[in-house]
């Protein structure tokens, strides 16, 4: 039967072990390949989505091409804006990696 | 056997089936979407029945998968985002057993098919809608509220409703393309291999090149396959934070 004493230590020494383990394996910046994926797609998906809304504005209200530009602009700024914040979210998580790092 | 390589993508019909003029067949992406949900069930329930305090190997995997995307939910979405575990979990399983089955040669790559990934995208950004009028009410549209004065609200609205709108699309093209990427590259090269063996001689000898490429191809992908489910399964959460803290990262 072991004492609670030595449950408790086990399970310190446990942590500790984790906390080493997590540091390394900790996933950092996500590839560069990966990056550029990512800030493809959001801009494309974005202009895509303009340029379907606006068509389909112009499709109810006969207006060809007039919501399909609007849109299609639109869209863009949505791509730029979607790109941004993409990028600012992947500074974070690398900051916050290092961060971690430089603590053990 | 020459075959394009396109044609690993093709959905056929094992059980053709017709209802109310909609064709349901069951195909061989169904097979294998099948067979991905019944291997997570039974390795998951299997793999935790002894329940041991010392795991054993396929515990460890078990309670390994659990604890990635717990701490996934928890450094993006605090405690609260806890709910939304079995959801995040059996979205990530699913998408990581696919990329994983569509790497055993011959068997169909479901993420490769956009029905599939855009079906998933469109279930998590409709969670995130429910929830987020769920906990905020009508509140939750300011989420498409940017911090800005008045008067540019009304340019950035519609820009801010844009950007939510390409979150399905972004999410479901991702995986696509990567998937579809990588496979086709896999057969591309695997043509090379037989043609190059065909032509005999010296160049059957350089046909060993192309089959180096596969084996650089292949451990790239199994790298792909996770990261891929990884990032899915990542940005289903950050979905669901804004959903559940309106926190507007502008």
């Amino acid at each position: 039967m072991p004492e609670p004493d030595d449950l408790k230590r086990l399970g310190d020494r446990l942590d500790e072990a984790r906390r080493r383990e997590a540091a390394d394996v900790k996933p950092s910046a996500p590839s560069p390949l990966g990056i550029a994926f990512r800030f493809a797609t959001e801009m494309v998906s974005a202009l895509v989505v303009g340029g379907a809304l606006g068509w389909g504005i112009d499709w109810l209200f006969g207006t060809r091409p007039v919501f399909l530009i609007v849109f299609f602009v639109l869209g863009a700024a949505a791509g730029i804006r979607n790109a941004v914040s993409a990028a600012k979210e992947i500074n974070a998580r690398a900051t916050r990696a290092n961060e971690d790092g430089k603590e053990q | 056997m020459q075959m394009h390589p396109m044609e690993q993508f093709r959905v056929t019909p094992l059980v053709p089936l017709h209802i109310a003029g909609y064709d349901v067949s069951f195909t061989n992406q169904s097979l294998v979407m099948c067979a991905i949900v019944a291997a997570v069930s039974l390795f998951m329930a299997l793999a935790v029945k002894k329940d041991r305090l010392v795991p054993t190997r396929s515990q460890s995997i078990a309670e390994l998968s659990y604890e990635f995307v717990g701490n996934m939910i928890e450094s993006t979405s605090g405690k609260a985002g806890y709910r939304f575990f079995p959801f995040v979990f059996a979205i990530f399983m699913f998408v990581l057993l696919s990329n994983f089955f569509g790497l055993i040669p011959g068997v169909f790559t479901v993420t490769s098919q956009i029905a599939v990934n855009f079906a998933l995208a469109i279930l998590v950004v409709l969670t995130v809608v429910v929830t987020g009028f769920m906990v905020h009410g009508i509140g939750f549209l300011k989420l498409f509220v940017p911090n800005a004065p008045w008067y540019l609200l009304w340019l950035l609205i519609p820009i801010e409703i844009i950007s939510f709108l390409t979150r399905p699309i972004s999410l479901s093209v991702r995986l696509f393309a990567n998937m579809l990427a990588g496979h086709t590259m896999l057969n591309v090269f695997g043509g090379f291999v037989i043609a190059l063996a065909g032509l005999g001689g010296v160049a059957s000898a350089l046909s060993i090149a192309p089959m180096f490429m596969i084996v650089a191809v292949m451990a790239l992908e199994f790298l792909v396959a996770f990261l891929q489910a990884y990032v899915f399964a990542m940005l289903t959460c950050i979905y669901l934070n804004e959903a559940l803290h309106l926190h507007d990262h502008h």
